[in-house]
């Protein structure tokens, strides 16, 4: 098969500062080798480590890249147009200032600079900054998560502190998303807070959580929840849940596809089994554990590191200071993400019932 | 070579692309002929990074092929650093496959005070290239 090669400027000079030469093969593959054989200056530049066709040069069959084609294996016919055309690429450093600030993560070789750099590009949203929002956030943060969306709709109360780390005593009455954005910035000015002043809810769930990359819920009531689970699932995000109750703490990750909170738990338990949540007591450092853990989680997912709890309920027992963890696993009955779904969409979260049960803070 | 020689309204245009596209790097390319520039086209940063650019190879080629109908060159390329100085970093070096190209660099490191500077990478080396601003 005969084609014509489209040369761009920067490679003339490799062709005799011809702008079009002819080549032939029945595929891109057979082309290149055609090109290289002919044009050895040309085929140094299309030929990477390894011999493959190096990241920065795109090719186009008919004004088409051909990774929307069949990349090398598509085929050529007579008269086809072929361009080899090098990528505009490039990009800003880690500054100095943050390679010293990332310093001690940057050294572990599994994170690197290019980990960094995930970080730095990653989203989060953290839905609730209450006992677990707050250390959460506050390690994102510090870890330079670069984008931190906030959901909270709740003003600071004075007995929010025992616990609330990312709000000071002067933030009493104001709204909590932004005495949290105001301290996230003195941990870290790299990081970026959307705060979202609101309920989430069926209206603007799947809208918020579809602009993140992780989900982080710390949020204390089965509504919030369920909701989240939803949104999470249907959007494709990765749903890190926690929560605590008395002296006890549950955390877990859902990938969707791989089981999710209503396999756990189809149903929450009857409202008035339930507690309020500002009635149940409970010691500022559970929260602590297990919304660290949380953020351990999203890391992880975003660095790609290890194993994520996704497939295992972690269970902390302060008391005993005992983890316990039990497996889970996908419910081909599940209504959200079993075989045959019935939730296909966001609906009415309202008739269930508010509790710190199953683990869960009181925002 | 002579100076390129460019109108203050793509110098803003550009400050104003990285400015909506920060935190993330903006890019785009400055066409043009006989070191005139006469079009500034923004282009889709395929990597949606802080970190990366990548004009979308789709919208490269269209662009390239606007300007080879047109008769123009490539006389600038365009991206922002969000976060760091106006100079090229190691990355922009390597992957610099444009010799002919002035590669310009808005950094928004200072937020209310954008800076825009123009190099030449030919072969690993960055040389400094004086701009010269012409009314339209």
């Amino acid at each position: 098969m005969a084609v014509t090669v489209y040369i761009p400027a920067p490679f003339r000079r490799l062709t005799n500062n011809r702008s079009y030469v002819e080549g032939h093969g029945q595929t891109v593959a057979e082309l290149l080798d055609d090109l290289k054989a002919r044009y050895p200056a040309l085929g140094d530049m299309l030929q990477g480590e390894g011999g493959d066709l190096p990241s920065h040069i795109s090719i186009y069959v008919n004004n088409q890249e051909i990774h929307s084609l069949q990349g090398e294996a598509t085929p050529l016919k007579d008269g086809d147009e072929v361009a080899v055309i090098p990528v505009i690429a490039g990009g800003q450093d880690l500054t100095s200032e943050q390679m010293l600030r990332y310093s001690r993560q940057i050294m572990i070789p599994d994170v690197g600079v290019a980990g960094q750099r995930k970080l730095l590009d990653a989203r989060v949203l953290v839905v609730g900054a209450g006992g677990l929002g707050s250390p959460a956030a506050v390690y994102l943060a510090a870890a330079g998560v670069g984008t931190l969306g906030i959901v909270d709709s709740d003003e600071l109360d004075l007995s929010n502190l025992q616990r609330q780390i990312l709000h000071h005593t002067p933030d009493v009455g104001r709204p909590k998303v932004e005495s949290a954005q105001e301290t996230i910035a003195r941990y870290n000015p790299d990081v970026r807070v959307i705060p979202y002043r609101e309920r989430l809810d069926a209206a603007n769930a799947l809208e918020i959580v579809g602009q993140y990359d992780v989900v982080v819920g710390a949020v204390d009531n089965f509504d919030t929840r369920y909701l989240l689970n939803d949104a999470s699932y249907l959007a494709g995000k990765p749903y890190v849940d926690g929560g605590v109750f008395l002296f006890e703490g549950q955390v877990t990750v859902f990938i969707p596809g791989q089981g999710c909170y209503r396999c756990l738990f189809p149903a929450p338990p009857p409202a008035e089994v339930v507690p309020k949540p500002s009635q149940v007591g409970l010691l500022g450092t559970l929260p602590g554990v297990i919304g660290v853990i949380e953020a351990f989680e999203a890391l992880k997912l975003i660095l790609g590191l290890g194993e994520s709890l996704a497939g295992r309920l972690l269970i902390f027992d302060a008391l005993a200071m005992e983890f316990r963890q039990v497996r889970t696993r996908r419910d081909p009955q599940c209504p959200l993400c079993g075989d045959a779904p019935t939730i296909r969409e966001l609906g009415e979260y309202k008739a269930l019932s508010s509790s710190p049960l199953a683990g869960r803070d009181e925002g | 070579m002579a100076m390129l020689a460019i109108e203050q309204r793509y110098i803003d245009e550009m400050i104003a692309h990285a400015r909506q596209e920060a935190p993330l790097e903006c890019c785009g390319v400055l066409g043009g002929r006989d070191g005139r520039v006469l079009k500034l086209f923004r282009a889709t940063n395929a990597e949606r990074s802080r970190y990366r650019y990548n004009i979308d190879s789709q919208e490269l080629f269209r662009i390239n092929r606007e300007c080879e109908e047109n008769g123009w060159q490539f006389l600038g390329i365009y991206h922002s650093h969000p976060d760091s100085e106006a100079y090229p970093s190691p990355t922009d070096v390597g992957l610099a496959f444009w010799p002919e190209s002035l590669y310009f660099i808005v950094s928004l490191r200072d937020a209310g005070n954008p800076e825009v500077r123009a190099f030449r990478i030919r072969d690993g080396e960055i040389t400094e290239e004086e701009i010269e601003i012409v009314r339209r």
